[in-house]
């Protein structure tokens, strides 16, 4: 018999909770509102590094070049130590500059561990860092790395912890056999074929030239509407080795994307028409988007639907991110582009219809003008159920003098070879597109969006590149972290307050992959259904998070929770189950159920 | 649309008396009916018989590429275009087929991309240009400084644009005031609108909403705030929009012809006709082709 103390504790803490859902209800019932609120924390958790993009001193036309490669400061968050804190993978771009692998203390403090893990390199000198990506290629339940460079690519096997307890990594690129030049810019894994081993598609922005040893000027895009002479894909299918091991051999041609040659910026994938298979979607900058669907055979094939799913278009596609928008059960889609003074692209939330097609709704969600987007990612920061919307943007911040007017007197001259680096007059200390305001788009639960950057202090006007979003303090509110070209990156911690109700699940794959990307969960609460799926590096020079947060509103139980793995198991937990999930952060393995870690 | 082609016939006679003229007039209006039966490849063809045979007519021109925009296909604008291209090459010293070669381009921007646009633009200016080199015209100048008004002020082209405009406001007060003569007006404003000059663009608006009290968008201009303003006249000018290449207001609104070079001679106006459909026709309503030479 409990005693009186006990009953009243338990009592308030009834109340208490009573509290909390009633806080929840009351948020819920507003959603989209200008309650979202962020604290910028960089310094203090140590992770306020400034990116430095390569220089290209002493070369021919080297602003031109410095231009033209102006990114490379990504962000890639996963928990490489299973502590149950995602972690930061930052990245640098200039000659020797090291990376920085911060483990999360869980005290929303970060500790720089690159150096002994030996992941901290990787600019040399004929090579330029541009994207990461954590995945686990050989399913031993540590997550790998993937440094994506103007290059060769580095996967770092994830060796676990050495004596001093400190995690080791191995470069094992030769032995898996990513050893092929290529000019990446993007990284994403998914299972191509539903075979459990996650396979790698790398986005490709130059051909493969080496920018650094350069033997002609002709190495830019030879049209900007309609650019052919880009780098394209290639695609890995990972694959046993003779030693027991796992590799990688390329595909690209036999999967179907070897006719794609247009100056890739981000990819993405995704379930788009429900049938149990990963589809891709293709960013390409001066010319047209790409989307394929998975011929779901298990051949690992695709079929290009570019043309009757979404059109061609001209545009300058940045960054692909995928979710469910607007509850309807179909995953849609968010392009960035350039939109300013001079140049009106708009970018693209590309609603999926449901029969194959998909329609821009960008001006009608409000979402159409973000200045010359980059990455964006949905997430649901505060909780009411709906995906928000975070947007970086800006290209270069310098002087006041601006260099476009001198980049149109160029493009209209008479028989201007755009392929020719000579083409192209030198930036100097100009600005192009700078000092630009980050937009968040708080989702208004009615199909329009609402840009609630200033209130939720987050409007910066830094060039930024990568987001990655994640809880780095376990809280139930999403935090993100931005990086920004020859600039500071920022943490911006999740302060929102009477959000709504969570669920925040990390899924294990048995027969499946080992990180479960490709799975779909759709769970329900309060009479709504929520769709989301765990990707493997969505976001132009970004991944966030794999595990599946679910802003829930007032709900204050789930109902039920189903989840389609990619080994075509469907698995529907039990009630004991669903109901521990609320306000939690919960592992589940696939067959069995909830796991502790 | 007979009584349109009992004007032209009786205006192009009166003008030209040639066998060419009445031969040119006699595709153009089978042309007219091959759009009116949609039957748009045999149009376009008839168009372009017409043209050659009185290359420097405006309005054979104007019908030609308005077709091409109702079929609204990237292969249509790029076969008017090319016939454009071929038509000034044939004839270099006609400014209307300069002037529709230009407004050739500003049709086919909306199908192109972002930097396709900038390229068709300023080709179509160096085509407007020409024909401003060939022939000083209210429309020429308005034409091209209304295209200038398109290309945002970071480039630098609005004070060209004013010249241009201001040169048409000189022009139309050189002749009959005419309803279209407005658009200049318009246009000017629109031009202090783009650097910022917000009140200088309102006082040219009221001057020309006293000249012109009929007209029915310079209330719109003058009634918004300025934010409103800045709203409207942002999205009116977005690039990539498309803009209304179709100056049939010219020999439509009046029987002026202002629009002409300065050298031109103003036709003698044609007697009244009846047309077959019993309609009575005055020609200060229905207006003759805009043959310039």
């Amino acid at each position: 018999m409990a005693s009186g103390l006990g009953m009243w504790r338990a009592g308030f803490g009834l109340m208490a909770c009573w509290l909390a859902l009633a806080s929840a209800a009351w948020a819920a019932e507003m959603p989209g509102s200008e309650r979202l609120k962020f604290e910028e924390i960089g310094e203090r958790a140590g992770v306020r590094f400034v990116h430095s993009p390569r220089k290209f001193s002493g070369q021919h036309k080297a602003q031109v070049l410095e231009m033209f490669t102006y990114g490379g400061a990504a962000v890639a968050v996963g928990d490489y130590n299973n502590d149950g804190f995602d972690d930061l993978f930052v990245m640098d771009s200039d000659t020797g500059k090291p990376h920085h692998l911060m483990r999360n203390n869980g005290d929303m403090t970060f500790t720089d561990v690159a150096e002994s893990a030996g992941v901290a390199g990787g600019n040399d000198t004929q090579s330029i860092c541009a994207d990461a990506l954590w995945f686990d290629y050989n399913n031993d339940g540590r997550l790998d790395l993937l440094v994506a460079r103007f290059g060769t690519p580095i996967l770092y096997r994830n060796d676990g912890p050495g004596p001093d307890i400190n995690y080791r990594f191995t470069d094992v690129s030769q032995a898996v056999g990513l050893t092929k030049f290529g000019n990446t810019v993007a990284a994403i894994a998914f299972d191509i074929d539903n075979d459990g081993w996650l396979d790698l598609m790398l986005g490709n922005y130059f051909q493969p030239v080496n920018l650094l040893d350069l033997k002609t000027p002709h190495v830019l895009p030879n049209n900007l509407d309609y650019a052919d002479n880009g780098g394209g894909v290639t695609l890995w299918h990972n694959v046993p080795l003779a030693n027991g091991e796992r590799g990688f051999v390329e595909v690209t041609e036999a999967a179907g994307f070897g006719r794609h040659t247009g100056w890739t910026l981000d990819l993405g994938h995704g379930d788009f028409n429900n049938d149990g298979w990963q589809d891709v979607y293709i960013a390409g900058d001066y010319g047209t988007d790409r989307m394929f669907l998975n011929k779901g055979d298990g051949t690992g094939t695709f079929m290009e639907v570019t043309e009757t799913a979404i059109g061609y278009d001209t545009r300058k596609g940045m960054n692909v991110d995928i979710g469910d928008y607007d509850r309807d059960g179909w995953l849609d889609i968010y392009v960035t582009n350039i939109t300013d003074e001079y140049m009106k692209e708009c970018n693209m939330l590309w609603h999926n219809n449901g029969d194959g097609t998909f329609t821009d709704l960008s001006k009608e969600t409000g979402t159409c003008d973000t200045g010359w987007g980059w990455a964006a990612k949905f997430a649901d920061f505060d909780n009411d159920g709906w995906e928000d919307l975070f947007v970086v943007n800006g290209l270069r911040s310098a002087g006041e003098r601006n260099y476009i007017p001198a980049l149109v007197e160029m493009i209209i001259k008479p028989g201007v070879d755009f392929s020719d680096l000579n083409s192209y007059p030198d930036i100097e200390d100009m600005s192009w597109s700078g000092y630009q305001k980050k937009r968040l788009f708080s989702n208004m639960g009615d199909g329009t969006f609402k840009d609630v950057a200033a209130e939720a202090g987050v409007d910066t006007a830094l060039d930024g590149r990568g987001i990655g979003v994640a809880d780095f303090d376990n809280d139930g509110l999403l935090d993100f972290y931005q990086t920004n070209t020859n600039q500071p990156a920022l943490l911006f911690r999740g302060r929102t307050e009477n959000t709504g109700n969570w669920v925040e699940l990390k899924l294990i794959g048995t027969k499946s992959n080992r990180d479960a990307i490709g799975t779909r969960v759709v769970l329900t609460a309060g009479g709504n259904s929520y769709l989301s799926e765990v990707n493997g590096g969505n976001g132009y020079a970004s991944q966030s998070t794999t595990r599946l947060h679910f802003g829930v509103g007032s709900a204050s139980a789930v109902d039920r929770v189903e989840i389609r793995w990619p080994s075509g198991l469907v698995q529907t937990l039990p009630p004991e189950q669903v109901a521990a999930l609320i306000n939690k952060f919960t592992y589940i393995r696939e067959g069995e159920g909830l796991v502790k870690r | 649309m007979r009584w349109i082609a009992a004007v032209v016939v009786t205006a192009a006679l009166g003008l030209f008396g040639s066998a060419q003229a009445q031969e040119a007039e006699s595709l153009f209006q089978e042309a007219v009916q091959a759009t009116q039966v949609a039957d748009y490849e045999a149009a376009l063809t008839k168009f372009e018989a017409a043209l050659q045979a009185d290359p420097n007519n405006l309005r054979y021109g104007n019908e030609y590429r308005l077709t091409g925009v109702k079929i609204n296909q990237v292969k249509t604008y790029d076969r008017c275009i090319a016939f454009f291209k071929q038509l000034v090459a044939d004839h270099p010293k006609a400014p209307n087929a300069w002037m529709n070669l230009g407004y050739a381009y500003v049709d086919k921007i909306p199908t192109e991309g972002a930097i396709t646009q900038v390229l068709l633009a300023n080709t179509a200016l160096g085509h407007f240009s020409t024909a401003l080199d060939l022939e000083e015209s209210w429309l020429g100048r308005y034409t091209r400084g209304n295209s200038y008004l398109y290309w945002p002020a970071i480039f630098g082209r609005t004070r060209w644009a004013i010249a241009d405009l201001e040169k048409a406001v000189a022009l139309s007060q050189e002749t009959d005031k005419r309803n279209y003569q407005a658009r200049a007006y318009r246009g000017l404003g629109e031009a202090y609108w783009r650097l910022n000059d917000l009140e200088k663009a309102r006082q040219i608006w009221r001057e020309a909403l006293e000249l012109f009290p009929d007209d029915k968008e310079l209330p719109v201009l003058l009634g918004q705030d300025d934010k409103a303003l800045n709203a409207f006249l942002t999205a009116h000018f977005e690039p990539g929009k498309r803009v209304d290449t179709n100056v049939s207001a010219l020999w439509e609104d009046t029987a002026s012809q202002a629009w002409l070079g300065q050298d031109d001679k103003v036709p003698p106006a044609p007697a009244p006709i009846q047309v077959e459909t019993g309609r009575h026709v005055d020609t200060t309503e229905g207006e003759i082709s805009g043959k310039a030479n």
